[in-house]
């Protein structure tokens, strides 16, 4: 059972139940029941159909997005798209591949994303603060991974010195107070 | 120099907590060793041959008597009692225990000091001009801007898993003292027009396998703008870098890749998002780092020129001192002051950069004595005291020379830089160390050395370059083939606002060649140049030819020899 943590802006990081399946790429299997993360090129090809329009009116719709995404070359459907998901995932394929954390920040700067944005794949306990700054609110953990253990890292540093998703760097208005 | 506030500080505590922890999951074996290795290296820490080796930070090369006094104490107590400064103005040691590294993380961070992102595929430790806001030739003081880019690069999150390492280098200056062009990203400062701070922004130049000068691709940014138009840079590249091949992961390859003009047109184009927004430094932010550069409590004292400075030196001692003042000694920005570089690079007898614990401690009271306690380290692997009165030099100078740091050889042949080599190095093909030892131990005489004049001689154990071979007048390279070890002589390079890549002269020789190699190299340059005229300035006008004749001349001749010698024996 894989593991998920929720650690909402302004909240605090705890476990919670992972409702989503996640469609891997290239399945031509119709969708099951219950919430469903489908590929984004799943959903640039199917996107009208019945099934897929059944799912996003339950709510029970989320579209992942991989390491290679080129986001800004479809950034108008994307933006279209967001109305009708209720979840975007980023996936991880290797822990050190870094360019989810530039897709996490550009969902949340660029093309405003209030939502869920879940970190999914080789998500390990040392990127997790890193994942939380960047706008990820959903880490849902390899397997193997010990979850009391990755809850503390949050907290891990408690100053930070870059703006970032949940807050500003701590260096700005020092002067103010000193 | 810059002094850590509550918020500096606890971040390095909380990053040695943090360290600690995984370094004890790793020890008891619920974090693999290829997950924990990135995690490691961006602590400074790298499993190399023999132990693990930790690279320190000194940002932008400046530090002071405590801090140098603890390198002594981490020396003498988790390490073999010495400790090797690296081109990049850091300082290594060699022998570590894996467990004990939280410990030396945490004795670091009580003198506000770390190793964060001196390796892994980050932004890596930021690097400028040694003699900063005392260099006579000086535009602007870079501190405050490489304080406030330390800041933001700390730690950063979206740019911590980058295709590879991102090196950031800063100068001001009419001459370029931390080869800015040979580096991911370089920036140089100067006051436009308006007398505001912007900053030429430099790209893509790189060394190891390809070594390419960067382009500028951005000219006149205002200095607030620098995280912005940095974070745009950075974004383009860890988007679209190559990620399949480790050595076409660096940014100058996706330069090249793209063209400067496309490549240009991506970061402006990601820029637009940036400009003007909220990670812009702010002009409190400059204050609060600036009030740390002022300049120092200097006395109003009379300019000397060199004869009374070499007066002070009695009439005996008067050469060898005034050898020293010419190479070792630099002018300076106040009148009665001076610059004075210690050489870690005596001839023959350790590797270039290293010093033990015991003249660590004798240079941070040196530093106390004449140099309002500071130290700068350079990019040739030696030390500056930057602030000293001219009239204390003669002094200085015995002092450093009972240390065995006033080698009058700044400059010279023999103030090789050399990375570590395959003696510690897991990743060299060759030794690099025994090779400047023996260069040292042949060309251990001065009037010869002081004849030859301004060259530089840089050595590489691999094509990784950590000994910048690329840009040195003569580089030499270690190349494995066969499982044999060999050297491969290039010519030609060059830093500073010159900076050029060295070209091969052709097939490489073995480590006992390479004395007379550079010999011939020298004899050469020797009989053509002109007055006046340095060994680079000959190179660039007779060309390569002439140095490879006699080279391979001299080397056939010789191989002749020994083969006729083992015929003989045999």
């Amino acid at each position: 059972m894989a593991k998920l943590i929720h650690y909402q802006k302004g909240g605090v990081a705890q476990l919670a139940e992972n409702q989503w399946q996640i469609l891997p790429v290239d399945t031509q299997e119709p969708l099951g029941t219950g919430p469903y993360l489908v590929p984004f090129q799943y959903w640039l090809d199917h996107s009208g159909s019945a099934e897929i329009q059944a799912k996003y009116l339950a709510g029970e719709l989320g579209v992942w997005f991989a390491s290679d995404a080129d986001l800004t070359a479809h950034r108008d459907v994307i933006l279209a798209g967001m109305k009708f998901w209720a979840i975007i995932a980023v996936d991880f394929p290797i822990f050190r591949d870094g360019r989810g954390f530039s897709h996490a920040a550009i969902f949340r700067e660029r093309l405003g994303w209030q939502g869920e944005l879940r970190a999914i794949g080789d998500v390990l306990i040392d990127q997790l603060l890193q994942m939380a700054k960047v706008g990820f609110d959903g880490f849902l953990l390899r397997a193997d991974q010990n979850e009391a253990v990755a809850l503390e890292q949050f907290e891990i540093i408690h100053h930070r010195l870059q703006n970032d998703w949940r807050a500003s760097r701590d260096q700005l208005g020092r002067g103010h107070h000193v | 120099m810059y002094q850590y506030n509550p918020i500096d500080q606890s971040i390095v505590d909380d990053r040695v907590k943090q360290f600690r922890g995984q370094v004890e999951r790793r020890l008891q074996g619920t974090l693999p060793e290829e997950e924990f290795r990135p995690l490691r290296l961006q602590n400074g820490l790298y499993l190399q041959r023999h132990a693990y080796m930790l690279r320190i930070a000194i940002p932008y090369g400046l530090f002071n008597s405590q801090q140098m006094r603890m390198f002594a104490k981490i020396a003498d107590k988790y390490d073999r009692g010495y400790g090797h400064f690296t081109t990049r103005q850091n300082i290594q040691f060699n022998w570590l225990k894996l467990e004990e590294t939280p410990e030396i993380l945490a004795d670091l961070a009580s003198v506000q000091m770390h190793a964060i992102q001196t390796s892994g595929n980050c932004v890596r430790n930021i690097t400028s001009d040694p003699f900063a806001g005392v260099a006579a030739d000086e535009i602007v003081d870079p501190r405050p801007i490489c304080e406030l880019l330390r800041q933001w690069s700390t730690l950063h999150p979206e740019f911590a898993f980058l295709p590879r390492k991102f090196k950031i280098a800063v100068s001001s200056s009419k001459e370029d003292r931390a080869i800015v062009a040979a580096h991911d990203l370089g920036l140089f400062l100067r006051n436009n027009e308006q007398g505001e701070l912007v900053a030429d922004v430099l790209v893509g130049g790189g060394m190891g396998r390809t070594p390419i000068i960067g382009t500028i691709i951005q000219y006149g940014l205002p200095w607030q703008e620098l995280p912005n138009y940095i974070s745009a840079v950075l974004r383009v590249y860890n988007l679209h870098g190559r990620r399949d091949n480790l050595y076409k992961a660096r940014i100058k390859i996706l330069l090249k890749a793209l063209g400067v003009e496309e490549f240009t047109r991506q970061v402006n184009e990601e820029y637009q998002y940036w400009r003007g927004g909220h990670q812009a430094f702010t002009q409190e932010e400059w204050n609060q780092v600036a009030q740390y550069f002022v300049k120092p409590a200097y006395k109003t004292l009379p300019s000397l020129n060199e004869e009374p400075i070499v007066l002070q030196a009695p009439e005996s001692e008067r050469t060898s001192f005034s050898r020293w003042l010419e190479r070792n000694v630099k002018k300076h920005q106040i009148p009665g002051y001076a610059s004075v570089l210690l050489s870690l690079k005596p001839h023959g007898t350790v590797a270039p950069g290293d010093i033990d614990s015991s003249q660590m401690i004798k240079i941070s009271n040196l530093a106390d004595q004449y140099s309002f306690g500071l130290i700068r380290s350079t990019h040739e692997q030696n030390l500056v005291l930057a602030d000293v009165e001219q009239t204390r030099l003669y002094e200085l100078w015995k002092e450093a020379k009972s240390l065995g740091l006033a080698l009058p050889n700044i400059g010279l042949l023999t103030d090789i830089i050399a990375c570590p080599g395959g003696d510690f190095c897991s990743l060299a093909n060759a030794k690099s160390i025994p090779i400047a030892n023996d260069i040292q131990k042949r060309f251990d005489d001065l009037d010869y050395l002081f004849d030859i004049g301004d060259i530089t001689l840089n050595i590489s154990g691999c094509i990784n370059s950590c000994g910048h071979h690329h840009v040195g007048n003569i580089g030499i390279l270690g190349v494995d083939k066969d499982g044999q070890e060999w050297y491969q002589v290039t010519l030609g390079g060059e830093q500073g606002l010159q900076a050029a890549i060295g070209k091969v002269i052709g097939p490489s020789f073995f480590a006992s060649d390479m004395p007379d190699v550079i010999s011939d190299l020298i004899q050469i340059y020797i009989e053509l140049r002109e007055p006046e005229e340095s060994f680079i300035q000959t190179y660039r006008r007779v060309g390569v030819e002439p140095f490879k004749t006699r080279v391979y001349a001299n080397k056939e001749k010789k191989d002749k020899k020994n083969t006729v010698g083992e015929d003989a024996h045999g």
